[in-house]
């Protein structure tokens, strides 16, 4: 009773604060089981209509005017990407005659941001694709312009991704032009170092950094960031790399997974093309059959 | 329990809020902690029990919108809730400064916490992150908590006792 009244009369302040702080121990050592993971499946639910309702918000004469240019690029992106085909067709005949493997198409699937992380440090999104998509853990994540991140947990209909902003994600990256590679990790916003270059290797500001596919975490040749510093480092063996991400982490809103590989079927390219022209309305019907 | 419902509410809409519009108010990198500034709201003016069990709630459900490490804000939240409600109420004048002084301090160690545990106590990592963004988050929420605090004291319905506790 004495021991009681001792605890939870005289100093229940401090017994409560050391039954919080041995439970938040309690589960930072517990396995991920079902249980922690239902209820991050219904606090990834909670966010679902808030994104929602804001995109509807969001102007439509800015919607059209935004599609109006997609439409656009994604024309004469699949122009470059026909070109581009035919030199892949005849660098795969090349290496197949060197005895190396035929490199594939990575399959996009395309996702919805639902939610971002509630932490600074450990940032995450939400996507609103899950296991029934297809989606498994481990996928890397791309948006636009490059890598953004990779599957980390998977539920039914949403997965959650760790960026690259997240303290505890570091990528193999090589530079695009002089090959050099280094390990990317996080700094600040949108910030990043690259670490383990040595003081004699050719690395320029303006250069990119792409995948190195190293480890095979991340597929190769993804645009990583560009890089903006070089200094020596204090200890004159390394040299601090400064480097800006090629995508804003914290706007994003459309982002694709990689689900896999496949090979290429002849002429997709022009049937995805007429497909967006015939969805394109009157003004593009001039412009059909252009690619036949 | 109009309370406790009321808090409940907060809660969630923070939560909304810190998953959906935190990143787009950062400032050179820098986001405001919005549970934090809850927190601080919650618990200045009441037991040092009553923070602490805020804290673990509110940090739980922090915890259940990160990718990793559940108990990690739990652990930070429950710590902080406690001193927040510890030294607001007993030790520091009540004024908006002070207020600030004390949330401020609040985020850097909540901080110190999430960073220790989330880099395996890599003391080399943690003082650099800490030194490049702690800071400015710290000021950013001590900040928005000010005026958060402010504006809940104004609103009607809110009793304080002649003590200062609730």
């Amino acid at each position: 009773m004495q021991i009681i009244s001792f605890f939870f009369e005289r100093h229940l302040d401090k017994t409560v604060l050391a039954v919080a702080v041995i439970l938040s121990i309690f589960l930072l050592t517990r396995p991920d089981d079902s249980t922690v993971a239902a209820g991050r499946v219904i606090s990834s639910y909670l966010f679902y209509p808030v994104e929602r309702v804001k995109r509807y918000v969001g102007s439509l004469d800015e919607l059209r005017e935004e599609n109006r240019r997609l439409r656009r690029l994604v024309a004469s992106l699949n122009h470059e990407k026909e070109m581009l085909l035919q030199y892949r067709e005849e660098r795969n005949r090349l290496r197949e005659l060197l005895g190396f493997r035929r490199d594939g198409f990575w399959e996009f699937l395309p996702c919805e941001v639902i939610a971002r992380s509630a932490s600074s440090y450990h940032n995450s999104i939400t996507l609103d694709r899950g296991g029934d998509d297809g989606v498994r853990a481990g996928m890397p994540v791309v948006g636009y312009r490059g890598l953004v991140g990779r599957v980390t947990q998977v539920f039914p209909s949403s997965a959650r991704a760790i960026l690259l902003n997240n303290t505890s994600v570091q990528v193999s990256c090589l530079d695009k032009r002089s090959r050099v590679v280094g390990v990317l990790g996080w700094e600040r916003g949108n910030l990043f170092r690259l670490d383990y270059v040595g003081r004699e290797e050719d690395i320029q500001p303006g250069d990119t950094l792409v995948t190195s596919g190293l480890g095979r975490v991340f597929p190769k040749g993804f645009p990583v960031g560009t890089v903006f510093q070089v200094t020596a480092d204090k200890t004159e063996l390394s040299r601090r790399v400064g480097v800006v991400s090629m995508t804003d982490l914290n706007r994003l809103e459309e982002v694709f997974i990689i689900t896999g590989s496949r090979e290429w079927e002849s002429g997709e390219v022009w049937r995805e093309l007429q497909e967006l022209q015939q969805g394109g309305g009157p003004a593009d019907e001039g412009r059909k059959g252009n690619g036949e | 329990m109009k309370y406790l419902l009321r808090v409940v509410l907060a809660a969630l809409v923070v939560l909304v809020l810190q998953m959906t519009l935190a990143h787009r108010l950062a400032v050179t990198g820098a986001m405001p902690d919005l549970f934090l500034v809850l927190l601080a709201a919650l618990v200045i003016d009441r037991k040092p029990v009553v923070g602490i069990v805020a804290g673990f709630l509110l940090g739980f459900l922090q915890d259940l919108g990160n990718a990793e490490l559940l108990g990690m804000n739990a652990l930070a939240k429950s710590v902080v809730g406690y001193g927040i409600a510890r030294f607001g109420g007993d030790y520091l004048p009540d004024n908006p400064l002070f207020r600030g002084l004390l949330v401020f301090a609040a985020a850097l160690a909540n901080d110190i916490i999430v960073l220790n545990i989330g880099r395996s106590f890599d003391p080399v990592v943690v003082i650099k992150t800490f030194l490049r963004s702690s800071l400015l988050s710290g000021i950013y929420t001590a900040v928005l908590a000010v005026v958060v605090i402010q504006v809940v004291r104004i609103l009607p319905g809110r009793v304080v006792r002649p003590g200062g506790r609730q």
